[in-house]
């Protein structure tokens, strides 16, 4: 049987100062509970009210984002997992991180619209979300507006990152990165 | 739909109070519900009943404070229906209250007014 050492994971939790660690399925409701969770840690960091509601909402867009495209693709409960971890650096900022299995071939385009996104200011930012704000949706669908990338990169003080590592059978786990 | 509707708030949907005799639509709270459109397509309808059915002023009282990029396509579509009316000359606007300490949620409330040209005032609350 596996044998965690559990003060050595502690250790490794505290020393990363990481919030907030989660990996497996997520509901909706998961997504909210957990939400709440982060805004309590926030709180109790005494993080500033607006710094807070950014780093909360870089943790909404993304897993929405993950849901969304888990019910897009009709993935079974193993596949519409996720990954997310919220670390605080200790003088004030945040990474947000958050990793999903998506279908390989989705991977080029995402990893190229992110480096896109990565290399605007923050006017071309605000350009291409009005922009996407004014793009009609196709109704029923189940997805975002398809500003949540854009959202997130506007909130960033650091331009957004993401990898992705081929998983064999089509499949691809894609991570995406953010500094707040 | 020309009745009047009350919608409590939940964690991620706020409070929408929606009252025809007095031409008055308030919001309240925070708005993260993963599927935006579905949750204020009866809020949209309302206003846009409203609007065609009467020709009283229309006064929009929102005290939202965090919301989903979803949650903004759905306000920026209501926003539109606002400035629709206001183009034909119909008495629209939107008050916007802020909590003080929380500046993001000025700057959010700025975004959308610079695409409106109806009136829309952004207060803060302490």
């Amino acid at each position: 049987m596996l044998d965690i050492d559990f003060l050595d994971l502690r250790e490794l939790l505290h020393n990363h100062h990481i919030l907030l660690c989660f990996n497996g399925p997520i509901s909706r409701s998961l997504i909210e509970e957990i939400g709440l969770a982060l805004k309590n840690y926030l709180d109790a960091e005494h993080t500033h009210p607006g710094a807070a509601m950014d780093v909360f909402g870089a943790y909404v867009e993304m897993t929405q984002n993950i849901r969304h495209y888990a019910i897009r693709k009709g993935y079974g409960e193993s596949e519409s997992a996720a990954t997310i971890l919220v670390a605080s650096d200790g003088q004030g900022g945040y990474l947000i991180q958050a990793g999903n299995v998506i279908e390989a071939e989705d991977a080029a385009p995402l990893l190229e619209r992110i480096a896109h996104l990565a290399a605007m200011d923050s006017v071309e930012l605000k350009r291409a979300y009005k922009e996407q704000l004014r793009r009609p949706i196709t109704p029923g669908a189940s997805s975002g507006a398809g500003l949540g990338l854009i959202d997130i990169a506007r909130k960033s003080r650091c331009p957004l990152s993401a990898t992705q590592r081929p998983l064999g059978g089509g499949k691809a786990f894609f991570s995406l990165r953010a500094i707040l | 739909m020309n009745a009047s509707f009350t919608l409590p708030g939940t964690q991620t949907t706020p409070t929408i109070t929606a009252d025809w005799d007095l031409g008055l639509l308030q919001m309240s709270g925070d708005s993260y519900p993963e599927n935006s459109f579905d949750f204020f397509t009866s809020t949209l309808d309302w206003v846009e009943s409203y609007l065609r059915q009467e020709n009283r002023p229309l006064r929009l009282e929102l005290r939202l404070v965090y919301m989903n990029t979803s949650s903004v396509k759905v306000m920026m579509d209501i926003f539109d229906l606002l400035e629709e009316a206001h183009r034909e000359g119909r008495d629209v606007g939107v008050d916007w209250f802020f909590d003080s300490r929380n500046e993001r949620v000025e700057l959010l409330a700025e975004e959308f007014r610079e695409d409106c040209t109806f009136p829309f005032r952004i207060s803060a609350e302490t």
